[in-house]
């Protein structure tokens, strides 16, 4: 009798447990067991209303009922039918002694209330007034293991140009850093030719990195020979050995070589080095190398053996910007004449020759000439094809464009371009969608 | 005895009714598990333009998926990508002259087509794979325009005119403003001409159910052959609608995104298409690429020289004949136009969006959610170009749902 006593109890306890924990263990709701995110829709909502600065406008026109009107129909549109929403616009005060930092503007809403449960997103909209500032890619920030690639202008104090006919290296150099800085990592200025035979052997002047820069050389035909490359065998044959020397240091270092007009590689400058010589017309400074210089380079990039042979330009005359540079032109807003003069412009035939592929042709080819391209060097690595090595030449007469040489760059590279995030102080106003489910739960 | 009887039935029974309650949390827990990867998926797939961010516009098989548009940091989809999938819905066509045979057709509505290449379309199973979901969930990724425009020939012709009518997802567009553009086709009466067309823009504004009607006094001629596009837009929320004429001849001209990776398109007499029809029967064309402007009109774009706007030919049916191809923008999203003519009389005009928004294509890509027996669906409003859309992921998990031995 006592056990059937004590069993009774334990049914009793164990009835109760089960009460108690079924009480307490209440199963979610079906809509909390998958719900939809709001708050995502919220956001996302906003953005869409504000893609063509609707919401902006509006939230600064609180008293121009036709917006709020389209604004309202735009956002019933856009939502799901079971979709209720409060949406409120709230100017956001600069905070002192206490006072609110949000004041409510405006509101509309198709519901009287948002039901048991909602969620809701905000979103900072600025005043048409504000600055708009594109914040630019940095090129090679996205290659692996790369930080960005280092951009060097040479900007020898020690050397002359050619061919930059009313401008000097200096000041071209100071124009190109200004249009091309902000898409390196690092912009460094090559201010002596000794510098530049620092970089050539292989030392970063200020820590940064050598590998895969890109080189422009603002001296026009001309380019700075530092004084320690003076001897043989960087001076045979008029110094186009120094030439072979730089192509192999193209490849060396992946490197893109840029040559901003004219016929790369004719001259060699350094004014301590050749003071008493001119490059024949009456520039000192300089000594001329020649057709070879170019050869030579291409050679030196494409590791072939030093010859002395001589290269070709030719002159297609009026050329035009290509299909590409054209979009380009747009997107970078750069904005050179979309037709210029070619008279250097290097034949086609150097691609297959020296193992090179136009990976950009910034001008239309011209009955076998380009005079525009972006260059790479193709290597085979363990099967595998890549490029070693670039070279952008922009065979135009004189004077040059610099915007040219950016846009070049640019189109190959092509880094983008974000929209940043407006912000502006006292010029801004949150407006925040709250969103609920009509129905039951 | 009857105690400890009694002590093992209560036991059994209470096992029981904890069992029920402790499998259902089970289950709610993992529908809510699969409720929160839904959200997770979607935004990976919506904010992440894949590796690489261009493979939209080439031929190489991504290495992670992701459907944004690289040039954008927040829902901006790429209208390229989206070519590249694989669709859930659609015929696979076959046409032999071009190195890739096998075509997705995809069409919405009368007038357009886009077929893209099969041997291109980055499929279902290989997506499952880059995201990390094979073997334990499967999904559908469903894009469809905000709003939906509706274009239909208005009965009363001569002179020609539409009815346009725009609905949002809950909410007619009451008041937007459509800016519309009419394709008009002037077959070539001679053996020498080609058809030609000639482009009407004009602006409209809708009632407050959405609706308006466009008349355009200038055609008068009975039977006009006529494409119609009309962009509707209020706030940022852009749809678009067309209609085309339906074509007089047999056969017709269809154009085929033939390789993505060099923005070619082919342009096919449809006897070549699954070798439906005989040899030898050609129809001129007039092709001409249009693109949306900041203002909805459409303008031009030269896809050849700069005093051609348009490129004109013969397309012939049959294996021996050439395949006219010509090449559009690399990254502008636009509607390429093709008009055509069998003789004086006989004529089409057909369009073919470059870019899935041009013409406010949807896009289904994935498995089938019917057929599962839990879904969890997650929403976010999108752009694609300028065309706002509503993306929906549908998620199920794959493996069994329960608790094994309970």
């Amino acid at each position: 009798m006592m056990r059937t006593v004590e069993v009774l109890m334990v049914i009793i306890i164990l009835t109760g447990a089960f009460m108690a924990s079924t009480y307490f263990a209440v199963l979610p709701w079906p809509r909390q067991v998958s719900p939809l995110d709001l708050g995502r829709l919220s956001l996302t909502t906003l953005e869409t209303l504000n893609s063509g600065n609707a919401l902006s406008e509006a939230a600064f026109d609180t008293g121009n009922a036709t917006d709020w009107e389209n604004l309202q129909v735009a956002l019933s549109a856009s939502l799901p039918p079971n979709v209720i929403y409060n949406l409120t616009v709230y100017n956001v005060n600069s905070a002192q002694g206490g006072s609110t930092l949000y004041t409510s503007q405006q509101s509309i809403s198709n519901a009287a209330n948002l039901g048991i449960s909602s969620d809701a997103a905000s979103y900072l909209v600025s005043s048409s007034n504000v600055t708009f500032n594109p914040t630019p890619q940095k090129i090679g920030e996205t290659a692996s293991g790369g930080g960005g690639i280092t951009l060097y202008i040479l900007n020898c104090s020690d050397s002359n140009g050619w061919w930059i006919t009313g401008y000097n290296a200096q000041s071209l150099a100071g124009d190109l850093e200004n249009l091309l800085s902000p898409y390196f990592a690092r912009t460094v200025m090559v201010q002596t030719t000794a510098q530049l035979g620092t970089i050539l052997n292989g030392t970063p002047l200020d820590g940064e990195t050598l590998q895969n820069a890109v080189v422009i050389n603002t001296c026009g035909e001309a380019v700075p020979i530092p004084t320690a490359f003076s001897g043989s065998p960087y001076s045979n044959n008029g110094y186009a050995g120094y030439c072979y020397l730089l192509g192999q240091k193209v490849n060396q270092y992946n490197w893109t070589w840029t040559s901003i007009v004219g016929w790369p590689f004719y001259y060699v400058t350094n004014t301590a080095l050749f003071s008493n010589s001119q490059n024949s017309w009456g520039i000192y400074g300089m000594n001329m190398v020649g057709p070879p210089g170019l050869n030579a380079f291409l050679e030196g990039i494409d590791n072939q053996p030093y010859t002395s042979a001589s290269s070709t330009t030719g002159s297609p005359g009026v050329v035009n910007l290509s299909n590409e540079a054209v979009t380009d032109c747009n997107y970078y807003g750069i904005y050179p004449s979309t037709y210029q003069t070619s008279t250097r412009a290097l034949p086609t035939s150097i691609l297959a020759q020296f193992h090179l592929t136009a990976t950009t042709y910034v001008f239309n080819t011209v009955n076998g000439w380009n005079p525009g391209a972006v260059y790479r060097h193709t290597v085979t690595v363990n099967g595998k094809t890549q490029y070693q090595g670039g070279f952008y030449a922009l065979g135009l007469a004189r004077t040059p464009d610099i915007r040219l040489t950016a846009l070049g760059l640019l189109c190959d590279y092509h880094p983008r371009i974000y929209s940043s995030d407006f912000n502006s102080y006292d010029t801004s106003r949150l407006a925040v969608l709250q969103l609920g489910l009509v129905g039951g739960t | 005895m009857v105690s400890i009887i009694i002590f093992l039935a209560a036991i059994l029974l209470f096992i029981g009714l904890f069992t029920n309650t402790i499998n259902t949390a089970i289950v709610y827990e993992q529908h809510q598990g699969t409720a929160t990867r839904c959200s997770d998926l979607l935004d990976s797939m919506l904010l992440n333009p894949g590796s690489p961010s261009s493979w939209g516009q080439s031929d190489v098989a991504p290495s992670s998926f992701g459907v944004q548009d690289p040039e954008f940091t927040e829902y901006q989809l790429s209208a390229f990508s989206l070519m590249r999938l694989a669709a859930s819905t659609g015929d696979l066509v076959e046409y032999d002259k071009t190195s890739n045979t096998l075509y997705t057709s995809v069409t919405n509505g009368a007038g357009a087509v886009l077929l893209t290449p099969n041997a291109q379309a980055l499929n279902y199973s290989t997506a499952l794979q880059l995201l990390g979901i094979n073997g334990t969930y499967g999904f559908q990724l469903s894009l469809t325009p905000d709003v939906t425009v509706t274009v239909k020939q208005a009965d009363s012709n001569p002179p020609l005119g539409f009815s346009v009518s725009a609905t949002g997802a809950g909410f007619p567009f009451a008041g937007a403003s459509i800016s519309y553009c009419l394709i008009i086709v002037t077959l070539g009466q001679t053996q020498a001409q080609y058809p030609s067309y000639k482009i009407l823009n004009g602006t409209a504004l809708a009632n407050q159910q959405g609706a308006a009607s466009i008349v355009f006094p200038t055609v008068t001629q009975p039977n006009p052959i006529y494409a119609f596009i009309a962009y509707t837009h209020l706030d940022g929320i852009v749809g678009v609608g067309y209609t085309a004429s339906a074509p007089t001849t047999d056969p017709t001209v269809v154009p085929i995104a033939q390789d993505m990776k060099t923005d070619s398109v082919a342009l096919a007499n449809s006897y070549d298409l699954n070798n439906s029809g005989s040899a030898g029967y050609p129809l001129k064309y007039n092709v001409t690429f249009v693109i949306s402007t900041q203002d909805y009109q459409l303008s031009e774009l030269s896809l050849g020289s700069a005093s051609s706007p348009g490129l004109v030919g013969t397309v012939t049916s049959g294996v021996s004949n050439p395949v006219p191809t010509i090449s559009l923008p690399a990254s502008a999203p636009g509607i390429l136009i093709v008009t055509y003519q069998q003789s004086a009389t006989l004529g089409g005009v057909v369009m073919m969006p470059w870019g899935m928004s041009s013409l406010a294509f949807p896009v289904n890509f994935g498995g089938d959610p019917s057929r599962q027996s839990w879904v969890a669906t997650d929403l976010r409003q999108v752009m694609i170009g300028d065309v706002a859309y509503q993306a929906k992921l549908s998620l199920w998990s794959t493996k069994p749902i329960g608790v094994t031995g309970l």
